[in-house]
């Protein structure tokens, strides 16, 4: 059987909060060591992909690889009466469930509530996604990020992302007038937080639906620091890493200057 | 007309193969499309109170008008759009023809008789089964097609075959026609229900051959053999054998001539010097241009060239043409999204999960018996 008990029920709230508009219904796979969650957008323009180590759980066993079709619009009606101090525990059969039992504890123990969850068959592609060297790194605050998407969203539908030296730049053009924002390397600061640092091997200069983006920064809550990751007419990655015990990563594919 | 019972048939046997999707999906895309067919489609389906739509000097004007807006609500999604048209016809399906010729001639002479009881329903039925793309027609949706900066493509052969050189050439992502015989020349991806009526709000159906070829079990050549014995445009059927015994033997027998060697040919008796060969060479070798000499380029559209053709020779609203204009444009205009699936692969579905699928199968329908 599989049962994974979480004494932080508030990371699976905000795990699912990061994915749960981009991807309607993902395939949670379950083996020995992790779950990994992989899902892209209906559009096939943009992917998530979470990974979960079982060191993150105070409790994990699994005995079989199971894959759990979750609905994630009614896993987040579950997750909405769950504390976020509450105990978690995700149960279910070893052959092929239909069905996943969450139970919520919460923490001095006074009151359980446990739900079922009907399966729902998942049909999608699986991507394969080959390791590759980028280009460029960035690595900031998630919340300047968010901020930053949000910001620009106001001006215009996607934003161009250059990176060159020691610097990158965030601009957007839209229908009123253009937007720029640029941030300067600057690992030297005091707190992590507030540092920014490009690490390039080349410059690199490319477009994306900002769309995409302010839903990638739903994750947010999930760490203090993101990584973007960027190499000139390849995806974006967009990196949240889960304390030391696994990370969401989402891929967005750019927008292209056909010369036809 | 394409493979009789064929979309059944895959919905019996291969319910995987097929899935429906919004047109917006397929955004980014370039798709080939069978320009007779849609011609075709439009003549028919294009009407106002039950009449082809014409201009003041009574030419029809049906198809131009669904070329012209289907076209622009593609690339309004995104899709790129190529027509491919019909060249010669292989002389297999002469026989096709002098059926089809058969067929209008009897229709006209039912529409004779239903105009002379004055029977209004009768007239509109016989009138549509009249319906032909002539030349006439081709031509004009050529030269709107260029005047709307759409790449069209002259097939040497049937359309439906060029198509699916353009898709395995790598040219374009999919076949966009009715005709499932799209899949019997073997293209990867086939689109149906891209270019019909926007007020229908049919979902787009997409097939995957491979993915036919897995839930028939069969491979292209035996699926070949599978839709000459259902019913092809280019040679006749075995009588008495319908999609279902088709399947079968093909399935047991793999080929049409170790079927005939294990039939009773008394009691299905096959047609006459059957070339059920040269059926199957012909899907297998087409006539057709390949998919490298072709050159495809969308450009941007010519709007008062547009508007002289429709406006000026058909007495289309100028209004509403260069509308379709403006969203012609803002098609071209800006950076199109790309699509991952262009840069990660998708990675084939693994035992794991077919045996799954499988199970589900099984538990379906164990489920519908219980609810019996």
């Amino acid at each position: 059987m599989f049962e994974a008990r979480l004494q932080q029920g508030g990371l699976l709230k905000k795990i699912l909060e990061a994915v749960r508009e981009l991807v309607s219904d993902g395939l949670w796979d379950c083996d020995g060591s992790a779950i990994t969650l992989q899902g892209m957008d209906s559009s096939h323009v943009a992917l998530v992909e979470m990974y979960l180590r079982a060191e993150a759980f105070d409790h994990y066993r699994c005995d079989r690889n199971v894959s759990l079709g979750m609905n994630h619009a009614h896993l987040s009606k579950i997750l909405k009466c769950a504390n976020n101090d509450d105990i978690i525990t995700l149960k279910a059969a070893d052959q092929d469930p239909d069905t996943c039992s969450l139970i919520l504890e919460s923490k001095g123990g006074e009151k359980t509530s446990d739900f079922v969850v009907n399966l729902v068959r998942i049909d999608a592609d699986q991507l394969g996604i080959p390791e590759t060297e980028y280009s460029a790194h960035i690595k900031m605050s998630a919340g300047e990020f968010q901020r930053i998407c949000r910001d620009l969203s106001q001006f215009g539908d996607a934003v161009q992302i250059s990176c060159s030296k020691q610097e990158v730049k965030f601009s957007s053009t839209g229908e009123t007038g253009a937007a720029n924002i640029t941030l300067s390397h600057s690992a030297t600061v005091d707190k992590e937080e507030e540092s920014v640092t490009v690490d390039l091997k080349e410059p690199v200069d490319l477009t994306f639906a900002l769309r995409f983006l302010n839903l990638f920064s739903k994750a947010s809550p999930i760490s203090e620091m993101v990584t973007l990751s960027l190499s000139q007419d390849a995806p974006l990655v967009v990196e949240y890493k889960i304390g030391d015990s696994g990370h969401i990563r989402y891929f967005l594919a750019p927008k292209i200057q056909e010369d036809e | 007309m394409g493979i009789h019972n064929l979309a059944k048939l895959i919905a019996d046997h291969a319910p995987n193969a097929m899935k429906e999707h919004e047109m917006k999906s397929y955004f980014g895309r370039k798709i080939a499309i069978d320009a007779s067919m849609c011609i075709y489609q439009f003549l028919i389906a294009v009407r106002s109170d039950g009449a082809q739509l014409a201009n003041e000097d009574g030419e029809v004007t049906s198809h131009l008008v669904g070329l012209f807006y289907r076209t622009i609500r593609m690339i309004d999604n995104g899709i790129k759009p190529v027509y491919v048209f019909d060249g010669k016809p292989p002389e297999l399906k002469s026989g096709e023809l002098v059926k089809r010729k058969e067929r209008r001639e009897e229709a006209e002479k039912e529409l004779e008789k239903a105009k002379e009881a004055g029977d209004t329903e009768g007239v509109q039925k016989f009138e549509r089964r009249l319906v032909r793309a002539t030349p006439q027609h081709n031509e004009d949706c050529k030269s709107l097609l260029k005047l709307m900066g759409v790449p069209y493509v002259e097939a040497p052969g049937e359309a439906e075959a060029q198509c699916v050189a353009l898709v395995n050439g790598g040219k374009v992502f999919a076949v966009g026609t009715e005709d499932m015989d799209a899949l019997t020349f073997g293209t990867n991806v086939m689109l149906r229900h891209l270019t019909a009526s926007e007020a229908k709000k049919l979902p787009v159906q997409e097939y995957s051959f491979n993915r036919v070829l897995e839930g028939l079990e069969l491979t292209h050549d035996q699926f070949i053999d599978l839709c000459i014995l259902m019913g092809c445009d280019y040679c006749g059927t075995i009588r008495g054998i319908g999609p279902k015994r088709a399947i079968e033997l093909i399935q047991k027998h793999k080929t049409i001539e170790a079927v005939l060697e294990n039939i009773d040919q008394k009691k299905y008796p096959p047609p006459e010097e059957w070339l059920f060969k040269e059926a199957r060479e012909l899907f297998k070798n087409p006539d057709v241009t390949p998919a490298d000499e072709i050159e495809l380029k969308w450009n941007d559209p010519d709007e008062e060239g547009v508007v002289e053709f429709m406006c000026k020779k058909f007495g289309f609203n100028e209004e509403r043409i260069r509308n379709g204009c403006q969203k012609l444009k803002k098609g071209r205009k800006g950076a199109t999204q790309g699509r991952l699936d262009n840069f990660f692969k998708v990675i084939p579905s693994n035992n794991n999960n077919k045996r799954k699928a499988d199970d589900m199968k099984g538990k379906k329908s164990k489920k519908v018996k219980k609810g019996k």
